[in-house]
C-alpha cells in the first residue's frame, strides 16, 4: 500500500482563484458556512455569489452529515481472524521466553507473558498497567513496565505493591523467576 | 523509575508466600484509555488491538462509504485498512492523533480500490441507479411524498460527489462531513495545507455548480 497516496505538491488545480474583489474565495466560503461573513463580504457583489453557493449547499451537506451507516457487524470480526492468523504465522524464535520445564521445553510467546502480568496489575485497586516489556537472561526474567495510577493512591505503597504482584505472577502463572521488576508510573488518572 | 534490586538466585523456587489474590477490582478492558490500548497493541496485544478496532469502525466505515460510495467496497477497503493498521502500529510514533493516524490508513486504502475500480466502473457511469442499488441514495426514514425533492437532491449530489476528482473528493468529506480542521486533513493527506484548502474549495464549487439547479 502506499501511505503516500497523494502528491504533495502544489498543482495548479490545487490553486484558489481570488474573487474579482481581490478576496480568497475560500475564506469567503469558510466564514458564510461559519455564519460569520464581515462587512465586506457582506456588501460586496462577487462575495455574494459566493455566499449564495456556500449557504445553498450547506442544507443538502449538513442532511448528508447526519447519515451514519452502520458498518457490517461482522467487520471486526473477519479482521481478527486474520489478524490472529499473520500473529501465528509471523511467530519468531525471538518472540518467545522459555518456561521453566524439566520434563521437556515449554516456550510461551512474549505479548502472551505480557499479557499475563499486565492482567496482574489490571486486578489492582487504582492501577493499570500499560506497557510491558520482558527479556530473559538465563530463565530469569527482567521486567519493565509502566502504569497509569488513580489520583490519590499511594505510589510509592502501590508500585512496591506491584513488584511483589509482578514477581509472585512470574512464579505461580509462568513458572518462572522473575529477577528484576522496573516500574515507571506514567500518568494519573480520576475515577469517571 | 522504581527498580529493585536483581535476586541473587534466579531458579525456581517453591512458591513464595505472596500469592495472587481474587480479583479486587479489575477495571474492563474497554474502559482502558486509548493511549494505553496504543501501546499495547503495538506491543502485540492482540485483544488491545481487537478494541481500538471496534472503537474506532464506525467513524472509519462511515468514512470509507462516503469516498468509496459503496458499502461492500468501503467493507473491503475498511478490512485492508485494519490489518495495515495492525502490521503497522509498532511504528505509530505518537506525532498525530492516533484516529488521525488511522483516517490516513483508511483514505489510502480507498484511493488505492479506487484506482484499481476504476477501469472497470468509470466514474462517469456512476449513476443514480447504481447509487440507489447500494443503498446509499435511499429515500431518507420520513418517507413522505415532500421528501422526494429532497431525496432527489441528495441523489444529485451523491453523482456529483462521486464524479468528483479521489482527492479532492477525500479532502471534502474530511472537511465537509467528518467537520476536521484544515490542518488535520493536511496531516492525513499528507498534503500541504494549501492543497487541501485548494481541493476543498474545488469540490465546493463544482458541487454547488451542479446543486443550483435544486435550490
Amino acid at each position: 500500500m502506499a501511505l503516500d497516496a497523494f502528491p504533495p505538491g502544489l498543482s495548479p488545480e490545487d490553486q484558489i482563484e481570488p474573487l474579482a474583489c481581490g478576496r480568497d474565495a475560500a475564506d469567503v466560503w469558510d466564514h458564510a458556512a461559519d455564519g460569520v461573513p464581515d462587512e465586506h463580504e457582506r456588501s460586496c457583489p462577487h462575495c455574494a455569489a459566493a455566499i449564495a453557493d456556500a449557504r445553498g449547499l450547506d442544507g443538502i451537506v449538513h442532511r448528508m452529515a447526519d447519515e451514519v451507516p452502520p458498518p457490517p457487524p461482522s467487520l471486526v470480526d473477519t479482521v481478527m481472524e486474520a489478524v490472529l492468523n499473520t500473529v501465528t504465522a509471523e511467530l519468531r524464535p525471538q518472540d518467545l521466553l522459555a518456561l521453566y520445564s524439566p520434563a521437556g521445553p515449554a516456550r510461551l510467546s512474549r505479548p502472551a507473558a505480557a499479557r499475563v502480568l499486565r492482567h496482574v496489575v489490571d486486578r489492582m485497586d487504582g492501577m493499570r498497567a500499560r506497557s510491558c516489556r520482558i527479556e530473559q537472561d538465563g530463565l530469569a526474567l527482567s521486567v519493565a513496565i509502566t502504569v497509569t495510577a488513580r489520583f490519590g493512591v499511594d505510589l510509592a505503597s502501590v508500585t512496591a505493591r506491584v513488584r511483589q504482584m509482578v514477581v509472585a505472577a512470574g512464579k505461580q502463572a509462568l513458572g518462572t523467576p522473575v529477577a528484576r521488576v522496573d516500574i515507571t508510573v506514567v500518568d494519573l488518572w480520576e475515577e469517571r | 523509575m522504581h527498580a529493585i534490586r536483581p535476586t541473587d538466585d534466579v531458579a525456581p523456587r517453591p512458591a513464595p508466600q505472596v500469592r495472587v489474590p481474587e480479583p479486587v477490582v479489575v477495571p474492563p478492558e474497554r474502559e482502558l484509555d486509548e493511549v494505553t490500548l496504543v501501546v499495547r497493541a503495538q506491543e502485540g496485544d492482540v485483544r488491545a488491538f481487537e478494541l481500538l478496532a471496534r472503537r474506532h469502525q464506525g467513524v472509519l466505515f462511515r468514512v470509507a462509504v462516503r469516498v468509496v460510495g459503496d458499502p461492500a467496497d468501503a467493507e473491503d477497503a475498511l478490512q485492508e485498512a485494519l490489518l495495515d493498521a495492525w502490521r503497522r502500529i509498532a511504528g505509530f510514533q505518537g506525532d498525530s492523533a492516533f484516529s488521525t493516524w488511522m483516517y490516513r490508513i483508511v483514505t489510502n486504502r480507498c484511493l488505492d480500490l479506487l484506482r484499481r475500480r476504476r477501469p472497470v466502473v468509470p466514474v462517469d457511469e456512476i449513476g443514480e441507479d447504481r447509487l440507489v442499488a447500494s443503498g446509499l441514495a435511499a429515500p431518507g426514514s420520513r418517507g413522505p411524498e415532500h421528501a422526494a425533492e429532497v431525496d432527489a437532491g441528495m441523489a444529485a449530489l451523491r453523482v456529483a460527489l462521486a464524479r468528483l476528482p479521489d482527492e479532492q473528493r477525500v479532502c471534502w468529506v474530511l472537511r465537509e462531513l467528518e467537520g476536521l480542521g484544515y490542518t488535520e486533513i493536511a496531516q492525513i493527506t499528507g498534503a500541504t495545507g494549501t492543497a487541501v484548502r485548494g481541493r476543498i474549495h474545488r469540490a465546493r464549487k463544482e458541487l454547488a455548480e451542479v446543486m443550483r439547479s435544486w435550490r
